[in-house]
């Protein structure tokens, strides 16, 4: 099982209310329609949900990065307390550059294919070098460090660059060649940190000379680089192999205590969230219909799309015929059922279902459902 | 790449042999005071006339046995003109005077001066316009430049020309002359031309580097402003095609998956754009660079004519009408030998921005 | 409440496609203009035995050459002729003939041209490029060849040589302007079938035992045809401005000849006397090229199956 840390009790995200709208020749699509959503601090959330259920257009909603027909109509993102919805475009850039960072989905496509993997990754410091500086001093320090202590010992050049370093630590100037330098040996320890073999060659590498694995580590590396407060993992493992992916996520949670950073992890595997997740949310059609911890969600599965959705996981000692699933299909977003818009599918719908629309609210203790069936 | 050059050589040789009177083959070798005699003579010594040929009018009547059969006659061409004989000029006004090859490289820095400045105004104008129609696509910085494009290539370059001209030189006067000089690479009367420019020194052939080498820059000026109107002319069309082509690669690229990573990460968007969307999109423009140089080498032709500019465009024209044959010829093969090596070094340009075509 | 929901009529099928191009094109104006000018140029090229006298290109009137007497426009030019009788629209050219007479004859003549120059390139590109494509080999080689040859060339040059050899008529102008068209189709034909040749259904289509032939011509073609065809739209406004320079240039049989570009040759000998006969013919070049290009784009733009959604 996953080995959690205690969380603490504040909330690094908070999304209230979001709805978004998109403008299509088709008509408009309410892909997202009051989402309600919390990251605790230090915590390895997942967000789970059907294809096409919402998950990518809110993360992409909370960094701004939508496509030009997208509306948010209404709604809170407040990263620590600030909301990033009414923030400047400019703003908006250096949150996505420190604090928020996206991991997306399918590295071959995702990775900009003449362009070598450390020059992706050096790009990011380069854009604020002042961001980094302090952080590129201190490894390449350690790295010294570890040299002097080697029987070799300390060259010359070291030794004068280590005085350089210092000196620069102190808030001073930094040549131009030492901090080309310093950006090619972090990257390149990140690259190590994120477990890719030889790292100094994959620095140098094409993302089509790598395998998936190790293009979805390059792009874990790409978000490790800045320590962000928050990691959005949009179906990470989604386009990796069974083993590969075990590994990757294994090198999320280590790396998720390292660099003491909260994680929203999306997938639509229910087997990824029971393995590496502290907490769950589970989306129906742009909605966030229950979010609970792992072991309670599992357990004691409240809202029906949930029940149904534990119910439909193929398992080996159930015949074919007999397995359960989920009667009917997603909604139409251009013309979605009124009321909960899961209830043309719901086993217990009832009178108060297609009229009014349920929100969330807590049943027991750090489980909240979506659902009349419950009360309100 | 010297296979396509035979080739070439082989087929005008035998459009144009193959086609044409024996006797005009000896045009550009002839004196014209030598007698029939000496007619034959020489015509066996080309390789036109076979060695039994009886007299020079049999030959010039064609007479079976006497016309050597086009391969042989190839032969003998090549073997002149590999050792640099193309022959004397039959140009109007110098016919035999100057050999073919000098005529030729003595006219062609000109030439090569529209084309490079017509190439800087494509790059130069071409990119940044169909980058800004990219990004703002749909809104009016992107109408406006698809507006030019189109009209840039759908428009006749002669026309084109005789409009600038009729704009800069008849209308727009200062001081009673037209604001830019109606013809030629050296100036006449415009408003802003000065009166004197000097002298220069040959160094390259090229009027405008040669006039900065010998620092006279009133030199330099003039041969600029000269050149201004025939370049824009060249490089209306090219424009218009680079610009529809780097739109449509932008296009294409912004809606890639990496460049929402890269927005992602923070970085800045001019850097996303230069950066990771123009070294992607300038692919397909770098491609097409061997045409867009066959498309300014050509054009020239009408440019030249149009703006009366001493070119080597200008002089084929006149070559045409009087059937001098080896000006073609050397025409052809030095604008087949310039297309060739541009697509080589497009060839190594695209392996270098793509690093997966080097494997 | 439910609000209204549209058929299924309406979101798929073929009436849907047919709505949803019209949409696209009534969202681009520019393309519609396109469409609207080059339907309007090939009418007029259609009509226009019946609103001038074919024959009269060959009646001069040298008292009534290069003048002007539309009252609309004033050129500002010292010494423009004033034309006696009735108004000539857009003044005369250097052999008294109407130059708006003149004009409408050309443009059937350069769309004939072109219409030719197309067709027989289009057909030679599909064939031989589709032959170069699917059969490979040692053929291929060769076709590559022999296409890289005449790319090498400005087709303008070509042009001349051929035309001052064989002679200044408009069979041999087609001819010389087919030669240097049909290598580009080739090329493109070739890169299409090639891509195509590797999809799925050709290799099913071998298993069951169709023949080359057959595959080639019946399936492989037809799929790839495509972007040939918006070439060849875009092509027929660009052989117009090909041709109009040869004749520009003096390729013509006849200096009397009714042509675009010949009718600018004289044009450029009085460029600063009798402006209009240089501007207006070119004008005219120029809106039929813009025309078949603006529809070449937007048959482009409406079809291309990464744009449509």
């Amino acid at each position: 099982m996953n080995t959690k840390k205690p969380v603490r009790p504040q909330n690094v995200l908070t999304v209230k209310n979001l709805k978004v709208t998109f403008h299509t020749y088709a008509g408009d699509v309410k892909a997202l329609d009051g989402v309600e959503l919390s990251v605790k601090k230090g915590e390895l959330l997942g967000l789970v949900g059907e294809s096409g259920c919402g998950k990518s257009v809110t993360t992409l909603a909370i960094v701004g990065l939508l496509p030009a027909n997208a509306e948010i109509v209404s709604g809170e993102v407040l990263l620590d307390g600030t909301n990033l919805l009414e923030m400047k475009k400019d703003d908006l850039r250096l949150i996505r550059l420190k604090d928020v960072a996206i991991i997306f989905q399918d590295p071959m496509t995702y990775l900009n294919p003449i362009l070598s993997i450390g020059s992706q990754i050096t790009e990011i410091i380069a854009t604020d070098p002042e961001l980094f500086i302090q952080k590129l001093i201190e490894t390449r320090l350690n790295q010294i460090e570890a040299m002097q202590a080697s029987p070799s010992g300390l060259d010359n050049e070291s030794q004068a660059e280590r005085e350089r370093l210092r000196y620069a630590s102190n808030g001073n100037r930094l040549g131009r060649k030492d901090l080309k330098r310093l950006t090619r040996l972090y990257a390149i320890s990140i690259l190590n940190s994120v477990r890719l073999p030889e790292p100094e060659k994959v620095f140098k590498m094409f993302p089509f000379e790598l395998s998936g694995g190790m293009r979805q580590r390059a792009m874990i590396a790409m978000a490790l680089v800045r320590r962000p407060k928050l990691i959005l993992a949009d179906e990470m493992t989604t386009a990796l192999d069974v083993t590969v992916q075990a590994q990757t996520l294994q090198l999320l949670q280590q790396l998720k205590n390292t660099v003491d950073t909260s994680v929203l992890l999306i997938t639509h595997d229910l087997a990824v969230v029971a393995e590496v997740c502290d907490r769950v949310a589970v989306m129906y059609a742009g909605n966030v219909v229950e979010v609970a911890d792992v072991e309670e969600l599992f357990k004691n599965p409240l809202h029906p799309y949930t029940q149904g959705l534990l119910a439909s996981v193929p398992r080996i000692d159930v015949a074919v015929k007999d397995q359960t699933s989920i009667k009917g299909s997603v909604p139409d977003l251009i013309y979605p059922p009124s009321g909960c818009r899961f209830h043309p599918r719901c086993p217990r719908a009832f009178e108060k279902c297609p009229v009014a629309k349920p929100t969330l609210f807590e049943v027991s203790p750090g489980h909240h459902v979506s659902c009349f069936l419950y009360g309100e | 790449m010297v296979f396509v050059l035979f080739a070439l050589s082989i087929l005008i040789f035998y459009l144009t042999r193959g086609l044409l009177p024996a006797s005009t083959a000896l045009a550009p070798y002839i004196n014209p005071r030598i007698g029939d005699a000496g007619k034959l003579s020489l015509a066996r010594a080309l390789g036109v006339a076979t060695a039994t040929c009886p007299s020079y009018q049999a030959f010039a009547s064609e007479a079976s046995g006497c016309i050597v059969p086009l391969w042989g006659q190839y032969y003998g061409w090549l073997m002149n003109v590999l050792t640099g004989n193309w022959g004397f000029t039959l140009l109007p006004g110098i016919a035999g005077t100057a050999t073919t090859w000098s005529v030729f490289f003595s006219r062609f820095p000109y030439t090569a001066e529209l084309a490079i400045a017509a190439a800087i105004l494509t790059i130069a104008i071409g990119i940044p316009l169909g980058i800004v129609s990219a990004t703002h696509n749909n809104k009016l910085p992107d109408h406006a430049s698809r507006i030019i494009s189109l009209g840039g290539y759908s428009v006749p370059q002669f026309w084109f020309g005789a409009l600038l001209q009729i704009l800069f030189v008849l209308y727009v006067r200062v001081n009673g002359a037209g604001l830019l000089p109606a013809t030629g690479a050296l100036t006449t009367t415009c408003a802003i031309c000065i009166a004197n420019p000097g002298q220069i020194t040959t160094y390259s052939g090229l009027p405008m580097l040669d006039a900065i080498l010998s620092l006279n820059f009133a030199y330099f000026w003039d041969s600029l402003v000269a050149l201004a109107l025939p370049s824009i002319t060249l490089a209306i069309t090219s424009i218009g095609a680079l610009t529809r082509i780097v739109r449509s690669s932008m296009m294409d690229v912004l809606r890639q998956d990496y460049i929402l990573l890269a927005r992602s990460k923070g970085l800045k968007d001019s850097v996303v754009i230069y950066r990771h969307a123009l070294r992607n999109a300038v692919l397909p423009a770098v491609t097409v660079s061997g045409l867009l140089v066959a498309y300014l080498l050509g054009g020239a032709v009408i440019v030249e004519i149009v703006f009366s500019w001493p070119g080597v465009g200008n002089a084929s024209l006149a070559a045409a009408d009087v059937l001098d044959i080896n000006f073609l010829e050397l025409y052809v093969l030095v604008t087949a030998l310039i297309i060739v090596v541009t697509n080589l070094v497009v060839d190594v340009l695209y392996s270098i921005i793509d690093p997966r075509i080097r494997y | 409440m439910e609000s209204e929901r549209p058929s299924e009529a309406d979101r798929f099928g073929r009436r849907a496609d047919l709505k949803y191009s019209f949409y696209l094109l009534r969202r681009n104006p520019i393309v519609l203009a396109g469409c609207v000018i080059s339907v309007f140029s090939v009418l007029l090229a259609l009509l226009s035995p019946l609103l001038v006298n074919p024959s009269s290109w060959h009646a001069q009137d040298l008292n009534l050459r290069l003048c002007w007497n539309n009252p609309m426009y004033n050129w500002h030019i010292a010494n423009v002729f004033d034309c006696a009788g009735s108004v000539y629209p857009l003044g005369t050219d250097m052999y008294g003939r109407s130059l708006s007479n003149m004009i409408i004859l050309a443009i059937p003549i350069d769309l004939e041209i072109a219409l030719e120059v197309v067709v027989s390139a289009v057909v030679i590109g599909v064939i031989f490029g589709s032959i170069a494509a699917y059969v490979g080999g040692v053929i291929d080689e060769i076709i590559l060849r022999i296409t890289d040859d005449f790319l090498a060339v400005p087709g303008i040059l070509l042009a001349i040589v051929m035309i001052v050899v064989m002679g200044r008529s408009l069979p041999v102008l087609t001819f010389a302007v087919l030669i240097t068209w049909w290598p580009f189709y080739v090329r493109l034909m070739r890169s299409q079938v090639l891509s195509e040749k590797e999809k799925p259904y050709v290799e099913r289509l071998r298993a069951m035992g169709a023949g080359a032939t057959r595959i080639l011509f019946k399936h492989v073609v037809p799929n790839s045809i495509y972007p040939v065809l918006v070439q060849a739209t875009l092509d027929i406004g660009a052989v117009i401005l090909t041709v109009s320079a040869l004749t520009f240039i003096g390729l013509t049989p006849s200096s009397l000849l009714p042509e675009l570009g010949n009718l600018s040759n004289q044009g450029i000998q009085y460029i600063f006397t009798a402006p209009w006969l240089i501007l207006f013919p070119g004008l005219t070049i120029l809106v039929i090229s813009l025309g078949f290009n603006l529809l070449g784009d937007g048959i482009r733009d409406i079809f291309d199956p990464r744009l449509r959604r």
